[in-house]
């Protein structure tokens, strides 16, 4: 309850931070929708030479580039301006104050900022796997959508925990401002069904870089293609993912309090 | 009574990376670092009883700073065990971080694009404050701190000295009862140190808070508090009044003339010729506090004297002088 309150006040306040430079939002907005253009059209590009790319369908692969897209967003409406902030206070010594307030540290240093004008992204994300999975059919059932929304979900605690272990690292490193960055390298491969790649690479982008989880596997329980164990299995993954990156964060804020001055 | 905070032989050690000047050596330090051990406080102790404001002194580098961060929970000591209010700091219990509160004068908490009363507002959620208790305690503050006409601007518009007192008050908010103060009153003026201090004063005085502070200027101290605790290379020198300290090592004052032809005039015989970095236009002589009027008339007198001032030597240097000696 306290935490949706602090979410709350969070949103409040970077609404203020963000209508604080207009100019900035606005153009801000006009590059998202160019970016969606591009998207829409390179799709476009491929499917006027194939009618399917690695078995996937049009209007499933539109589903696909709208779970990418809320991947997206949440990598560029809290993954980004909060990993800023974090490196910032790192280096100009305010982590201090926000290891001294009263709330869980690893929920303030990856909440407090959000980019808000992004909530358009997310309704356009959102319009996308809508109309991908009107496309694709009528193969979906109720008990499809609900595994779908809850592999969603695990995908995305996925990459949230493989983001808290990047910047903690910084804990040790102190200066690693190339956290973020790596994570959008790994994240960008998503943009396609893992199966477009070769098998080797399709392992190590399901195994050791989790992008999949977040993006192909969801979409591959709304088409019914996997069994109770895989489905049980990925949310494992999410599960024990975010338990070893609340370990990694708090050895992480151990270190910090042991080494800066 | 239990003290509120009780400190016993704490120690605080660095490990510092440490290499030669050198493009060779810095080639070297990459593939094998070595470190170098700082020993930033040794074996400290002391306590402070519940509503005493004391002031904690130290040259530069001589963990001040580092004893607050541990007090405040930030650090880890390396040795020796703190407690206050009950609570070890370094275990960060939200219950204990709602009691405290530490300001830090080279540092922001205020978002810099936002009016302060959002991020007031926002420390309120966090803080979890009642909103009649926030209303209360915001307009005392805004009594003595004069808030209200700063809190319409955004916190990058206003000056140092204004957004200080947005920062004091921003860490204020939850009423703290135990008080880190790190160099509260750097970068205000005159009005503004007084109104902090009578702020402070009054806080202690209304809610029996026990205070802690720093301060480069002397006139915080000797308005505040009663008590001081000096510490140098880590390591605690001095525990008890400020008026026996001051007859101890602080007996001189500072005399700063501006001549005519600065040059051709030999000081020294009035007294021993310090620098003064801040004011380099002017001679500085160090005398002896009972000496300041002959000395001055004196000068007066003898030589073409534009402007004289006469102030109280840094308190850093008082104390550096003293330990040093």
């Amino acid at each position: 309850m306290h935490t949706l309150k602090l979410l709350s006040s969070f949103f409040k306040v970077n609404v203020q931070m963000s209508l604080a430079y207009r100019a900035d939002t606005i153009v801000n907005i006009l590059l998202n929708l160019m970016w969606l253009g591009w998207e829409l059209l390179s799709l476009n590009i491929i499917f006027s030479n194939t009618s399917t790319l690695g078995g996937w369908g049009f209007g499933e692969l539109i589903a696909l580039l709208g779970v990418f897209r809320l991947v997206n967003t949440i990598m560029m409406a809290i993954i980004w301006p909060n990993t800023e902030k974090f490196n910032q206070s790192i280096r100009d010594g305010s982590m201090d104050y926000t290891i001294l307030q009263p709330v869980n540290s690893m929920f303030l240093v990856t909440f407090s900022r959000i980019t808000v004008w992004r909530i358009w992204d997310l309704i356009l994300a959102i319009t996308l796997m809508v109309v991908g999975i009107n496309m694709s059919g009528d193969t979906t059932t109720a008990l499809h959508i609900l595994t779908f929304m809850l592999l969603a979900t695990t995908g995305t605690i996925v990459i949230y925990s493989l983001w808290i272990v990047l910047i903690a690292l910084t804990f040790w490193f102190t200066k690693f401002d190339n956290n973020v960055t790596i994570l959008h390298a790994l994240l960008d491969s998503g943009r396609y069904p893992a199966t477009v790649y070769p098998v080797w690479l399709r392992i190590i982008v399901t195994f050791i870089v989790p992008i999949a989880v977040a993006t192909t596997i969801p979409l591959q329980a709304l088409r019914g293609e996997l069994n109770s164990g895989q489905v049980l299995g990925f949310f494992l993954v999410g599960v024990v993912s975010f338990l070893l990156a609340t370990r990694v964060w708090k050895a992480g804020l151990k270190r910090y309090s042991g080494a800066s001055s | 009574m239990t003290p509120t905070i009780i400190v016993e032989k704490l120690s605080k050690t660095y490990q510092v990376p440490e290499r030669e000047g050198g493009f060779g050596a810095a080639v070297r330090s990459f593939f094998k670092r070595k470190y170098k051990d700082v020993k930033a406080v040794q074996e400290v102790n002391f306590s402070i009883a519940q509503g005493e404001v004391v002031g904690f002194l130290g040259p530069n580098g001589a963990g001040k700073t580092t004893t607050l961060k541990m007090l405040s929970g930030l650090l880890h000591p390396t040795g020796g065990k703190a407690s206050v209010l009950g609570f070890t700091p370094w275990e960060l219990k939200p219950e204990y971080l709602r009691a405290m509160t530490l300001v830090m004068g080279q540092r922001n908490r205020l978002s810099w694009d936002i009016p302060a009363a959002d991020s007031f507002l926002l420390n309120q959620a966090i803080y979890r404050i009642p909103d009649d208790q926030y209303k209360q305690t915001y307009k005392e503050l805004d009594e003595l701190l004069e808030l209200e006409p700063l809190m319409k601007k955004p916190v990058r518009n206003l000056s140092l000295g204004e957004r200080m007192k947005c920062e004091i008050a921003a860490g204020l908010l939850h009423r703290p009862r135990v008080l880190f103060l790190d160099e509260p009153t750097i970068g205000l003026d005159i009005t503004g140190q007084v109104r902090i201090r009578e702020f402070l004063r009054e806080y202690n005085k209304r809610t029996g808070a026990t205070i802690l502070l720093t301060s480069h200027y002397m006139a915080d101290v000797t308005a505040l508090c009663e008590r001081i605790i000096i510490i140098h290379q880590g390591q605690l020198k001095y525990d008890g009044g400020i008026t026996d300290l001051s007859h101890k090592i602080a007996p001189f004052k500072l005399i700063g003339v501006m001549l005519t032809d600065a040059d051709s005039h030999d000081l020294s015989k009035y007294g021993t010729q310090v620098r003064n970095e801040e004011d380099a236009d002017k001679k500085y002589i160090q005398v002896k506090a009972g000496d300041v009027t002959r000395i001055t008339s004196q000068l007066l007198a003898d030589l073409p004297v534009h402007d004289i001032t006469i102030t109280d030597p840094p308190i850093e240097d008082v104390i550096e002088q003293a330990f040093n000696q």
